[in-house]
């Protein structure tokens, strides 16, 4: 999520791909976790993992 | 462990979180306060996590962790001062829905701030384009009150009189808006003034350790409690009948629940794309969903601290119905959507503990709101109000009739308090026959309630469900009945629905019905679906049911064979 | 004549507790027998066996659980209800709230009567009582008949939509059915309870006419039996409010019994802050398995009419309000799944008892935490009448001490820490949430147990003062010869600041405090009758009310004027803020009439000096570990007298456990009164 440079609102949100939290971007901590898979924005690499299992146990399923 | 201390802390501190409930039902305005009972009373620590909580209202429980840690992501910790007070409502900043507004003060002990006093209340008028804050018929966010984030309502003690201005201004009942928020400062300056006494007492360093032990315990029971539910991946999914804008389109509720161990996922991938109607949830419902539905299976003695909730995960998609992306309206989500929720995951759950799960309750708060200009005083009334629903049947007992859906623990406004509150006469209130699912144990049922109007004019809105697609049964039980809401214009003689009185699109969520004089309005809740196979139930419970009038004796021989004695 | 002779008696579980009183020596006396349970009055006249000649006792007043146990036990009346046509369903629907959240396994709750006994007859009032529909009276004739031709039904409870504020309605359903179906028990709620809020008022209406035949029936059979002993015009019965009424008065509402005994011990609280001087008392009466609070605030009692039999079923008359947890000295030690020590709310109750009571009882309990603790002596437990098994009390608790890796003295202290925090609960209830200031109280403590955890309540809660009265093992008994007939009515006349009719709030009053009279006289109480008038009032648009006294029938532009200012500054002491220029709205008149009858004379103890005689010494832990700590019997007290903690005061049926640090002085009537 960004707040504009004067801070008094919100220019963008952003969110976890899998889990669905917003990820600041001011926050270090959120920064320091958060992936880019696929081209997507993710909160941390266990949401990366998540994903993958579950495309896979899909797939699976699927055949 | 000092298990001794940690019981006494524990306990004074639900305890002071009771009287801030107490306060804030004795002096509030709105009968959803003070009827209903639609508020939480909450302490965090400094970081936000929830250390003790009197829930009066269970939707809001999984919120209030969320709140507090995403206005400390906006007003860092050095910039909050003794005797402030933050009011924040914003869905898009880890708020619940727009009506759910959150008040927190700080607790300075000898300078150092240690955690927050909390409250969370549901005010019934908001601004937006409908009265009472439940348009149905909204498209964007913008349409359904007043958006506040984290600002400062009290600075170092004393009103912030241009945030007060500003919130007053935006709502059509600002001298009840004004006692309520007032009501809800009230319960945080309590709950501030004897947890900063709690404090003294027992030392900082105490108070850390213990409340740090405090959640490990709630974390410790709730994971023995987890490991007790067969491990697997279970799923199950729900539709909802419609967003109030499109009537063709249907939503789908969709969980995959992961038990593994000591720890559980709710995986929502799969459920549908946000709506264009209000009935879309935030991540702060999807998340308290979850956590509701997990309290339901678990043992209720547990501590419920942010502890409890350690050993639970959400994954809640982006842009979909339970995680929705601005600007789209969200109202329904927490009222609608959350006990849909719920009813999903126990559904999922009903193959590996039968005896902690139940068939669909009616899963809607009915949520008729309505406003207008009182003809006789002139002044402006806006209400929102909600009606029971029936429980669905159990492996063990019929579901209960009439009673507040799962996301809630409200009550029903009096007869004698709405009429001598609203221009409305009700002229009836009575269960509907045989609503409740057949089954071993049937489903409870629900109730219609029939009002006539007394005023010129009152504009109505309602954010419902369950009007086209019934509770489900369980095990072999059969459907629950479904609600409708009918009105009868002053003049004829039938009942219509909304689509056929107004050209809605949807019978069960609309916006600014004009409802006039000498015409009447029938709301119909939904009843809960059955458990177990019909032909399994005690014939003795079946005579029962008839002789009560719960169920007519043609259905009873339809489900039951019943023969007359 | 004044009474010369009393005699309280309360009717409880286990014991029947007896307090005499005879003005010509001047002495009280007190003693117990076993309840019998199926017919409480033979155990009454057991212990009336004692008294030396009967027939010259003036009064005799009872506390009894006949209407408690009826509604605990489900063994009232089938009652047919009568409402407006619309709304049967009502007491089933019920407020649509649940016990508890999270707990799926939850039944709820079944009103009184059953839905198919349930009827309807048109007619309505609306709000503002205009007349919307007329009553059908035809239709109430044809249920009339129907009732008759059914047969079963035993007892009618009506209520209508906004009777209280028009009742004639009620009033006429009643008089029809009365006429048609002669000698059947009618309740009518405007004569119950003539408050807003239908499902509550039903509720309490539906209470009364349940209790009707079973209460009627057995104070007709105790009329009989006292009669026989010719004292039978000489009875008064306990209501819920601790007031007196007559035998037949109170057969006449007996939903107005719903609270009897516990309330002895919080009007005998009152008689002690008139005696003492003290405005300010919390109760703390403790026994085997459970533990009441109440308070006595400016030298009167808390009333509540938000009491429930089981949750969900309100009875909404005005009764004594008494907070009770399921806390006591028979409260079991367990661990939960968590590895927590938690103390009940499962009791060992009278049998098995506690392990120390050596009647096959396995658990640990308060009683025997107090033993190892050496608080309680376990060779003079009731005063010596009953030994305890201080062995089997250790067993007990080291089974607990070893699942918590604690030496047994500390298991047993930490059980007695955590029950006193169970009824700090029960004390916080009382005080705090209702905005009262614990600093501003003294603990009164009653019951067998209440003595020995005084001082830690007094220590935990910020109590400053503590009390021990006399006889605090039948204090409740001690207040039934203290009281007076009482009655209390309310009744919901609505109105706003803005538009206040004073005419019409007068006519309203005046009518209350005739009624209540009116009542009293009725029943034969001819002495002069003191009125307390109040006000519910609060803001408009608020749902809860703050009571405010009020002077007279009158309203006059001065008390009204008075009135508005007297609620913003109490809104403002209750709450910590108010709404100045705000609209204020009252909801509920009500008024106290007590027929005033003369008290029994306390004599004063003979003076003494320094410190008593000590009669010994034991052992006792407190939270520093363990005090060779001196004991005394209570026998002795001279007033004036001072004790210095810590020490042990031992008494008939009770101990006093003062803590170190505490002081207890022996003020001129034998209370000990203790300062932390």
């Amino acid at each position: 999520m960004k707040f504009s440079l004067n801070g008094l609102y919100i220019e963008s949100y952003t969110k976890c791909a899998n889990c669905g939290v917003l990820i600041y971007e001011a926050s270090a901590e959120d920064s320091a976790r958060k992936k880019v898979h696929d081209g997507s924005i993710y909160c941390s690499q266990e949401c990366v993992d998540w994903k993958l299992d579950r495309d896979a146990r899909r797939a699976k399923a699927a055949v | 462990m000092d298990f001794v201390t940690m019981n006494i802390l524990e306990s004074s501190m639900v305890s002071l979180c009771k009287e801030m409930g107490i306060v804030l039902m004795k002096t509030s305005y709105s009968t959803i306060f003070n009827e209903a009972l639609d508020f939480t009373c909450g302490l965090a620590d400094m970081n936000g996590d929830m250390i003790a909580v009197a829930d009066y209202c269970p939707a809001q429980i999984g919120g209030m962790p969320l709140l507090v840690k995403s206005c400390l992501k906006e007003i860092p910790i050095d910039e909050i001062e003794e005797g402030d007070v933050i009011l924040h409502n914003d869905p898009y900043r880890g708020g619940l829905h727009t009506p759910e507004h959150t008040f927190f003060k700080p607790i300075f002990v000898d300078g150092e701030i240690m955690g927050f006093a909390v409250a969370i209340g549901h005010i019934a008028e908001v601004g937006g384009m409908a009265p009472g804050g439940f348009c149905g018929e909204a498209t964007e966010i913008f349409q359904e009150g007043l958006r506040i984030p984290p600002v400062k309502i009290k600075k170092r003690g004393k009103d912030n009189i241009e945030v007060w201005k500003l919130l007053l201004a935006n709502v059509r009942t600002p001298r009840v808006n004004y006692g309520d928020l007032r009501a809800l400062i009230a319960a945080v300056d309590l709950g501030e003034k004897q947890m900063t006494q709690i404090y003294k007492k027992y030392g900082k360093e105490k108070i850390k350790e213990t409340v740090n032990d405090l959640l490990l315990y709630s974390e410790r029971r709730m994971r023995a409690e987890l490991e007790a539910i067969p491990d697997g991946i279970y799923a199950f999914s729900d539709t909802i009948e419609s967003d109030g804008i499109d009537a063709e389109r249907t939503y789908t509720v969709a969980v995959e629940v992961h038990k593994r161990g000591g720890e559980i996922i709710v995986d929502y991938h799969g459920s549908s794309p946000q709506a264009s109607g209000p009935i879309n949830a935030t991540l702060g419902v999807a998340t308290s969903a979850a956590y509701n539905a997990v309290l339901h299976m678990t043992d209720p003695t547990i501590p419920r601290n942010s502890g409890c909730f350690r050993p639970i995960r959400v994954m809640a998609p982006p842009g979909t119905i339970v995680n929705v992306d601005f600007p789209a309206p969200e109202v329904g989500g927490n009222t609608e959507t959350h006990p849909r929720i719920v009813g999903t995951i126990l559904g999922a759950m009903a193959p590996a503990i039968p005896n902690r799960v139940m068939a669909a309750e009616g899963a809607t708060h009915c949520n008729f709101v309505f406003g207008g200009v009182d003809a006789d005083t002139g002044e402006y009334f806006a209400c929102y109000d909600l009606e029971a629903v029936g429980w669905g049947g159990r492996a063990f007992a019929d579901g209960n009739d009439g009673v507040d859906s799962i996301n809630g623990n409200c009550r029903i406004t009096p007869v004698e308090v709405y009429e001598t509150r609203f221009p409305w006469r009700i002229e009836s209130l009575a269960f509907n026959v045989d609503a409740g699912g057949a089954g071993e144990f049937r489903g409870g049922v629900g109730y219609s309630k029939q009002m006539l109007c007394l005023n010129d004019e009152i504009i109505c809105s309602q954010m419902t469900d369950r009007h086209l697609l019934a509770p489900w049964g369980l095990n072999g039980g059969t459907e629950g009945g479904v609600g409708a809401t009918l009105v009868m214009k002053n003049g004829r003689e039938d009942w219509q629905t909304m689509r056929e009185a107004y050209g809605k699109a949807s019978t069960s969520r609309y916006s600014n019905v004009s409802i006039r004089r000498g015409d009447r309005v029938r709301l119909v809740t939904p009843g809960g679906g059955g458990y177990g196979e019909p032909a399994k139930r005690d014939p003795a419970a079946v005579a029962e049911d008839v002789r009560e009038g719960y169920v007519s004796k043609a259905a009873a021989q339809k489900h039951y064979g019943y023969q007359e004695a | 004549m004044p009474d010369r002779k009393i005699i309280g008696i309360d009717i409880g579980g286990t014991f029947t507790d007896f307090v005499s009183y005879d003005a010509a020596t001047g002495t009280i006396e007190n003693w117990k027998n076993l309840t019998t349970p199926s017919e409480p009055i033979e155990g009454v006249l057991q212990g009336l066996g004692q008294v030396d000649d009967v027939a010259s006792v003036d009064k005799i007043r009872l506390g009894t659980t006949i209407a408690t146990n009826a509604l605990l036990t489900r063994r009232g009346a089938k009652v047919a209800y009568v409402t407006t046509s619309g709304f049967r369903d009502v007491p089933f629907i019920q407020r649509g709230d649940r016990r508890s959240h999270y707990d799926i396994t939850w039944i709820k709750t079944k009103p009184l009567m059953k839905r198919a006994d349930t009827y309807e007859i048109g007619g309505r009032f609306s709000a503002k009582g205009e007349l919307v529909t007329a009553l059908d009276e035809a239709a109430v004739r044809e249920l009339a008949a129907t009732i008759k031709a059914d047969g079963t039904i035993e007892a009618i409870a009506v209520c209508t939509l906004f009777s209280y504020i028009d009742p004639s309605h009620e009033q006429r359903i009643r008089d029809i059915l009365a006429e048609e179906l002669p000698g059947m028990p009618i309740s009518i709620s405007y004569e119950v309870l003539p408050k807003w809020k239908e499902y509550d008022r039903a509720s309490t209406t539906i209470a009364d006419a349940y209790l009707k035949p079973i209460v009627s029936d057995n104070f007709h059979r105790m009329q009989k039996r006292l009669d026989a002993i010719g004292i039978g015009d000489r009875i008064g019965v306990i209501k819920s409010n601790g007031g007196e009424s007559t035998l037949k008065g109170a057969a006449e509402a007996p939903v107005q019994m719903t609270l009897s005994g516990p309330t002895g011990a919080v009007v005998a609280t009152r008689v002690l802050s008139e005696l003492t001087g003290i405005k300010n008392l919390v109760t703390f009466d403790m026994g085997g398995t459970s533990t009441d609070c109440s308070t006595v605030v400016d030298g009167m009692e808390h009333v509540t009419t938000s009491f429930e039999i089981e949750w969900g079923l309100p009875i909404q008359i005005p009764m004594i309000d008494i907070h009770t947890i399921g806390a006591g000295g028979g409260s079991i030690a367990w661990i939960d799944k968590g590895g927590m020590l938690r103390m009940g709310p499962q009791s060992a109750g009278a049998a098995p008892g506690p392990a120390c009571y050596g009647r096959g009882g396995e658990n640990a309990t308060v009683t025997d935490a107090n033993v190892v603790l050496g608080r309680i002596n376990p060779n003079y437990f009731l005063g010596g009448k009953m030994k305890l098994d201080a062995e089997a009390a250790h067993r007990a608790v080291k089974r607990i001490a070893d699942q918590l890796g604690l030496e047994v003295d500390a298991a047993a202290f930490a059980m007695v820490q955590i029950a006193n925090n169970n009824m700090l609960g029960a004390l916080r209830a009382v005080l705090l949430q209702r905005g009262l200031d614990p600093r501003d109280f003294s603990l009164v403590a009653s019951g067998g147990a209440g003595p020995v955890h005084i001082c830690d309540l007094m220590d935990i809660s910020g109590i400053p003062q503590g009390i021990v009265p006399n006889y605090p093992g039948q204090f409740s008994a001690f207040g039934f010869i203290m009281t007076d007939a009482r009655v209390d009515r309310h009744r919901t006349v609505q109105q706003i600041s803005k538009y206040f009719d004073g005419a019409r709030a007068t006519a309203a009053m005046t009518e209350l405090v005739d009624g209540a009279i009116a009542e009293l006289v009725s029943q034969g109480y001819q002495q002069k009758v003191e009125i307390y008038r109040s006000i519910e009032a609060r803001y408009f648009g608020q749902n809860h009310e703050l009571e405010l006294s009020f002077p007279a029938n009158q309203f006059t532009e001065e008390t009204i004027a008075s009135l508005w200012e007297r609620f913003h500054e109490e809104h403002q002491n209750r709450f910590g803020f108010s709404i100045p220029g705000e609209t204020i709205e009252t909801v509920n008149l009500k008024v106290v009439a007590v027929a005033v009858s003369e008290k029994p004379q306390m004599r004063e103890l003979e003076k003494g000096e320094g410190t008593p005689a000590s009669s010994g010494s034991r052992k006792v832990r407190f939270e520093d570990g363990w005090h060779e700590v001196k004991t005394y019997d209570r026998g002795t007290f001279k007033q004036g007298q001072t004790v210095a903690g810590p020490a042990i005061v031992e008494e008939n049926a009770s101990v006093t456990i003062l803590q170190p640090k505490q002081t207890l002085r022996v003020d001129r009537l034998g209370n000990l009164i203790i300062s932390a």
